[in-house]
């Protein structure tokens, strides 16, 4: 059986092979030897899992965008990054005049919460004007024309946001209550961590349940896995599109606050990078699979943050953190090689076929 | 015969072809080539600098110093409007290509200004000079672009900026000698400029007997520091290290505050950081942030510096942006000096500037700048470094001003 298996390999199959087999060696032999080496405390080992669960789960907030409009639309909507960004831009707005006046220190949940809610509108207003302007004219157009119009409207957002407010970075506020931590069992546990994984699960939770609970989420789930019949059962395909538009562009728009409230920098450009990352735990997880986006997200959080010094460590690679791109989309390639679908699309693709 | 015959057919055909490299126009004949401006025509002065992002104000500053400089010699040299095509790089390798070759593509461009960063001037330099163009470089520090290992194709590039060889030079003595920090960890961003500044400070810190940790690296597009910086506390460095820019700067200061582990380790960055962008961008934690610069003071500076800070200022209603304003009015001073010392004019009133000339002019020419001294070598290294080490004193950006926030505390 063996004999025959290895008979009818080719050489793509010995590459993939060796590919596979390279990098379990290094991610089992680079952890042993960086647990043997003991170089990292209990708490240094808590802090990377708490950092990677931080961007892990800003990220699954945005991959729920790129996953819910693919779903839709079959469309790669490139520009989700840039509404993330919008969203971060409206807040600070708010959260800075809230800041000075005190209002930030004195009534954190409060302030937070007209923070959130500007960014939010403010998003998903974006995305939705987006949805209208740029992509339903391309709804019916076969070929690669949705997808450079999606670049198009990502270079349109930054540039004209760098037009509106500079191309200089801006400070979000500081207040003292998001630098304090909470001492758990010895560990360090940032209250901003806490709070932007505790609410980002919340979110996320409800989406889930506004997908999977309600008519319109019902529909949407129509539309994705056949516009056509769904269309023809009397479903409002316009309607379901600008509300898929409507909850990825408010998931964007609390993601680029949490993300400028942690790493507390706002500018044109900031929306890429978590884009492009969060478009790869889309595609992880499963493009098109909410659940998948967001352990995807977590996922590459995770691999980002631990993946360097637990993989390279001990394997005496210096500087392994300019490597943690790379380490992170080499495992999305090798989840890939094992599951095409993703880690949770098998079942959308098997009930679709 | 045959053989020998085809060899000196060979050897006068490259002879005949090397002389056709020297053009004759007007009345100037040059190896290089002739740029004839005609009567009335701007000078077309190119640069190019990083003009948006997170370190406009490095590029910014460098402009308006040429902008002053133009002013000062009545905005005409031999009759002729300057004009300064001013191109954005963005402060990368890509942007650089670019602007370069925009520049070089223009048959009128006399010479080049700028780049502020050596990530821009490494692939752009190379570019101009292979259409026989000058590039002055205002701002980029790299050791290797002056090196006397530095390739043929740099031959047309000068600065009238120090190299980071002297530059990581002092911050090691600071480090090992006023700091008395006995070890650290260096961080860069992959860009020449970074790259080579830690790794000069930390082969001179070794050799003075201090001890480097480790020498770590970042993409600077990166935002989460928070995992390196909790690896780099498990080594317990005294002090790290990190000529890097703006934006991940600003982060790295931010971030390391909050890491276990680093709360008493001194942070230090480089030449990029003297700006009110950076101020703002690090928010609270710049305070007592220190940068290795050179020594802007003006007893350290040439004597009509002053005079310059107070046109700087009367133009554009706020005290310079960033520091190395002054470098880019000499860089312009001897772009200007070089021509003025080359160009022919003819009876109709048309100017001629041989290339090779003005090459050649600009590495003679010698100066009092208001940077100091200028007298390039035979690499092109044209200004003196006089070091100092700035700490940052408060986090209000508006209270940005060289000598003030930041302050000057050594030497």
């Amino acid at each position: 059986m063996v004999g025959r298996y290895i008979a009818r390999l080719n050489a793509v199959d010995v590459v993939l092979w060796g590919l596979r087999v390279g990098v379990v060696a290094v991610v089992v032999i680079g952890t042993a030897g960086t647990l043997i080496k003991g170089r990292y405390n209990a708490a240094q080992w808590f802090d990377f899992v708490m950092f990677g669960l931080t961007i892990g789960s800003i990220y699954a907030q945005i991959a729920l965008g790129y996953t819910m409009v693919y779903g839709v639309l079959r469309l790669i909507n490139f520009a989700h990054g840039d509404i993330v960004m919008t969203g971060a831009f409206a807040g600070y707005f708010v959260a800075m005049p809230l800041d000075r006046s005190g209002f930030l220190e004195d009534q954190p949940v409060v302030a937070m919460a007209a923070v959130l809610l500007v960014a939010v509108i403010v998003s998903t207003s974006v995305a939705v004007l987006t949805e209208r302007i740029a992509y339903r004219p391309f709804r019916r157009v076969v070929g690669l024309a949705p997808l450079i119009c999606a670049i198009g409207v990502s270079f349109f957002l930054e540039q004209t946001f760098r037009g509106m407010f500079g191309s200089a970075v801006k400070s979000y506020p500081d207040p003292p209550w998001q630098r304090a931590a909470f001492h758990v069992l010895g560990f360090n546990v940032p209250r901003i961590d806490v709070l932007v994984i505790g609410l980002a699960l919340l979110f996320m939770g409800l989406l889930y349940l506004v997908v999977q609970r309600t008519r319109m989420g019902t529909a949407m789930r129509a539309v994705a896995e056949d516009g056509e019949a769904a269309a023809l059962m009397g479903i409002d395909v316009n309607k379901v599109v600008v509300f898929t538009f409507v909850l990825g562009g408010a998931m964007a728009g609390i993601a680029g606050v949490f993300y400028a409230f942690v790493y507390k920098q706002v500018y044109f450009l900031m929306g890429f990078t978590p884009g492009i990352k969060a478009f790869g735990a889309a595609v992880l997880g499963g493009i098109g699979n909410i659940p998948g986006a967001m352990l995807g997200g977590f996922f590459l959080g995770m691999v980002e943050s631990v993946g360097p010094t637990l993989f390279l460590d001990g394997i005496g690679i210096p500087a392994p953190y300019q490597l943690r791109d790379l380490i992170a989309f080499t495992l999305l390639i090798m989840v890939l090689i094992f599951r095409p679908h993703g880690l949770l699309g098998e079942a959308l693709a098997r009930k679709r076929a | 015969m045959g053989a020998l015959l085809k060899w000196s057919a060979g050897v006068a055909l490259l002879c005949a072809s090397q002389a056709a490299m020297a053009a004759t126009v007007g009345p100037v004949t040059d190896d290089l080539g002739v740029i004839r401006i005609a009567k009335g025509a701007p000078i077309q002065i190119g640069a190019y600098w990083v003009l948006s992002g997170a370190d406009t104000a490095l590029g910014l500053d460098e402009k308006r110093g040429v902008e002053i400089a133009f002013k000062d010699v009545g905005g005409k040299l031999l009759g002729h409007p300057l004009k300064l095509n001013a191109e954005d790089d963005g402060c990368n390798a890509e942007g650089g290509q670019t602007a370069a070759t925009k520049l070089a593509a223009n048959p009128q461009t006399v010479i080049v200004l700028g780049p502020a960063c050596s990530s821009a001037a490494t692939p752009g330099a190379p570019i101009l000079w292979q259409q026989g163009i000058v590039d002055i470089c205002t701002a980029c520090t790299a050791p290797a672009l002056t090196a006397s290992t530095r390739k043929k194709e740099y031959d047309g590039f000068a600065r009238t900026v120090f190299s980071d060889a002297e530059q990581g030079k002092a911050d090691a003595t600071y480090i090992h000698n006023v700091l008395k920090a006995p070890s650290v960890v260096t961080i860069h961003d992959g860009s020449p400029y970074a790259q080579q500044l830690q790794q000069v400070m930390a082969d001179n810190f070794k050799q003075m007997g201090g001890k480097v940790l480790s020498q770590e690296a970042i993409a600077p597009t990166d935002v989460d520091m928070k995992p390196l910086l909790t690896r780099i506390a498990s080594e317990k460095p005294d002090l790290i290290y990190f000529p890097v820019f703006t934006a991940a700067a600003a982060q790295i200061v931010r971030q390391a505050r909050g890491t276990p582990g680093l709360e008493k380790t001194k942070l230090m960055g480089g030449g990029s950081l003297l700006s009110a962008d950076f101020i703002e961008a690090a928010g609270p934690g710049v305070v007592g942030f220190i940068i290795g610069y050179p020594d802007l003071s003006p007893e350290a500076m040439g004597q009509n510096y002053p005079k310059f800070v107070d046109e700087y200022k009367k133009a554009y209603n706020e005290a310079p942006i960033s520091g190395y304003h002054a470098n880019a009015y000499d860089g312009a001073m001897l772009a200007i000096k070089a021509i003025e010392k080359v160009a022919k004019t003819d009876k109709d009133g048309a100017l001629y500037i041989g290339k090779k000339a003005l090459r050649d002019a600009v590495f003679a020419i010698k100066f009092d700048g208001i940077s100091g001294p200028i007298a390039c070598d035979q690499y092109g290294e044209c200004s003196q470094f006089k070091p100092s080490v700035l700490e940052f004193t408060s986090s209000d950006p508006k209270t940005f001003g060289v000598g003030k926030n930041p302050k000057k505390i050594w030497p």
